[in-house]
């Protein structure tokens, strides 16, 4: 598919439609939807927006690519004087003080946020069926979950009722809802884009990460969000990526995938023929594929959750009805803090907060979350070699296709482990950006640290080889 | 006080227990090989250079964003704060 936002934008030019009706359609769609997408809708801030855009477009004035360009965002960003909920009952009447630095980028574009969108609570599941606001429909079968834990991102880009949503991946929250709605979704770089104003899940690895239709628009988005930020100090300056330095690809000579990942018995039979089908096109290019040997899944997701869950702890250790959120008053502020939390936390965000406290806790830290950072230092390891082998590691995005709704809340292992292919990549901070092609729920392109570039142009020629 | 503390006090959540799914995961991590024991000698740092360090200065907050900060105040009182009393049980 072409890219959306510039065929809007001329559209917009050539005032074959109007910014305001372009909103109001969207609107309309977000509020009639039956797939649990929306949050809550910022309808009269975003049509006031709009009519300022016509009126710069009637006075003969340029606009920008993205000016009056209709987004999502995830409900755990914040925008000023908007909720951000992190779809939690805790936070369910809580308003942003101000505005995420990734966000402020786009509203400086000329971009309009029309939606917060539903997700798991805090980021804490991979089907969007941990939230208040119910779970998530599948974009292709309402009877399937919609991916998680920015399903609602990604349901609403599938659908069209927002042009491109900025999801949040820390284990492959954007990728995995990607895949599994058929969409194109990108983890850049770990410090690529601020992480300032996205409500930290684990700070390690939390990435801010566009979700589109297009290679093109994820482009246009990625380059808007990126640079130095002095408000997150991991982040670092990135250059500008031209679309003519992606449509090259003569440059890509070899191709790797991890073995281990499709010899594992948990892959879908049918996610295995056809991914091994997508890797013979490759090679009918021209390109050498590599197998590559890597850590068995069961070790990459327990490191990552071990690591996300003590990173977690520590970063919703602040959330007790204090200061904000919904506080429930007992006989003392102990006990306050116990209640709130117990009663306002789902299960989930209470099993992780649990498990990250057990590993960090003396007698356990060494045994598990030390062993976990030494594990994830060797992982890192693996992957800078690999780099020397190879250009771009391919993989599939899950093992296997979205479950019903429904089935993920009853087997959290389950759950976890349908994790095994995303985690590495974040573990490892590396771009990886899924394509909605060669299996049912897409494949996964990774490159090199800081070369999102690459990935992007690896994205372009499958385009037309798969 | 006892200086045993128990994951529920640990959280703050009351009656938590540990969970037998995530405790599966810890199994594996418990059971892994590491042929690097050293957690510090790792190569994702994404430090900060001396000379790159944000100012060190106090920025005053909006209006808008001082007002918001108090409407979320779960309790509020001629414009203060309410919190439960502090008494260390």
């Amino acid at each position: 598919m072409k890219s959306q936002i510039q065929h809007i934008h001329q559209q917009l030019i050539d005032k074959t439609i109007s910014c305001v009706d372009l909103v109001q359609e969207k609107l309309n769609l977000l509020k009639d939807n039956t797939h649990n997408t929306v949050n809550s809708l910022l309808t009269d801030v975003a049509l006031e927006q709009a009519a300022k855009v016509d009126t710069k477009i009637a006075n003969g004035e340029t606009i920008g690519l993205l000016e009056g360009i209709p987004f999502g965002i995830k409900d755990v960003y914040m925008l000023q004087g908007t909720y951000a909920t992190a779809s939690s009952d805790l936070l369910k009447k809580y308003k942003s003080a101000y505005t995420a630095t990734a966000i402020q980028k786009l509203l400086d574009a000329g971009a309009i946020p029309i939606v917060k969108e539903n997700c798991d609570s805090f980021g804490h599941g991979s089907s969007s069926e941990n939230t208040i606001f119910g779970a998530v429909k599948n974009a292709v079968n309402p009877e399937l979950v919609g991916g998680g834990s920015s399903g609602g991102s990604a349901v609403n880009v599938a659908k069209d009722y927002t042009v491109f949503s900025i999801g949040g991946d820390t284990g492959g929250s954007v990728r995995q809802p990607a895949g599994y709605n058929n969409i194109y979704g990108l983890k850049p770089t770990y410090g690529r884009i601020s992480r300032y104003g996205l409500m930290a899940y684990a700070s390690s690895t939390d990435c801010v990460g566009p979700l589109a239709k297009s290679v093109e628009d994820i482009r246009i988005v990625l380059n808007a969000m990126s640079g130095k930020d002095t408000k997150d100090q991991t982040t670092y300056t990135s250059e500008t990526i031209e679309e003519s330095n992606i449509l090259n690809t003569s440059d890509i000579k070899t191709v790797g995938y991890f073995k281990n990942f499709i010899e594992s018995e948990a892959i879908d039979a049918q996610i295995k023929n056809d991914f091994l089908a997508s890797i013979e096109k490759i090679k009918a290019k021209g390109i050498q594929v590599k197998e590559l040997d890597f850590f068995k899944s069961d070790i990459l997701v327990s490191t990552y959750y071990t690591l996300a869950m003590a990173e977690t702890a520590s970063n919703l250790s602040r959330l007790d009805g204090t200061n904000y959120g919904d506080r429930i008053d007992d006989k003392d502020l102990k006990e306050s803090y116990a209640v709130t939390r117990s009663e306002k936390f789902s299960e989930e965000t209470k099993r992780r907060i649990v498990g990250g406290n057990q590993v960090l806790s003396q007698g356990f830290s060494d045994e598990i979350y030390l062993k976990g950072l030494a594990l994830r230092d060797a992982i890192s390891e693996n992957f800078e070699k690999d780099f020397e082998e190879v250009n771009i590691i391919l993989s599939p995005v899950t093992p296997s296709t979205p479950p019903k709704i429904g089935d993920s809340l009853k087997d959290p292992l389950a759950m976890y482990l349908s994790d095994a292919y995303t985690v590495g990549f974040s573990l490892g901070q590396l771009p990886t950006l899924t394509v909605p092609q060669g299996t049912e729920t897409g494949l996964q392109v990774t490159a090199a640290k800081n070369n999102d570039e690459l990935v992007l142009k690896f994205a372009n020629f499958l385009k037309d080889t798969i | 006080m006892s200086k045993i503390m128990t994951v529920d006090v640990l959280s703050s959540i009351k009656g938590a227990q540990p969970s037998e799914a995530v405790n599966r995961l810890f199994d594996v991590i418990k059971n892994a090989q590491t042929t690097n024991n050293n957690p510090f000698n790792n190569n994702h740092n994404n430090c900060v250079s001396l000379d790159n360090l944000r100012d060190d200065v106090v920025i005053e907050s909006s209006t808008v964003e001082k007002q918001i900060i108090k409407d979320n105040f779960p309790k509020e009182k001629d414009g203060y704060l309410v919190v439960s009393k502090v008494i260390d049980a």
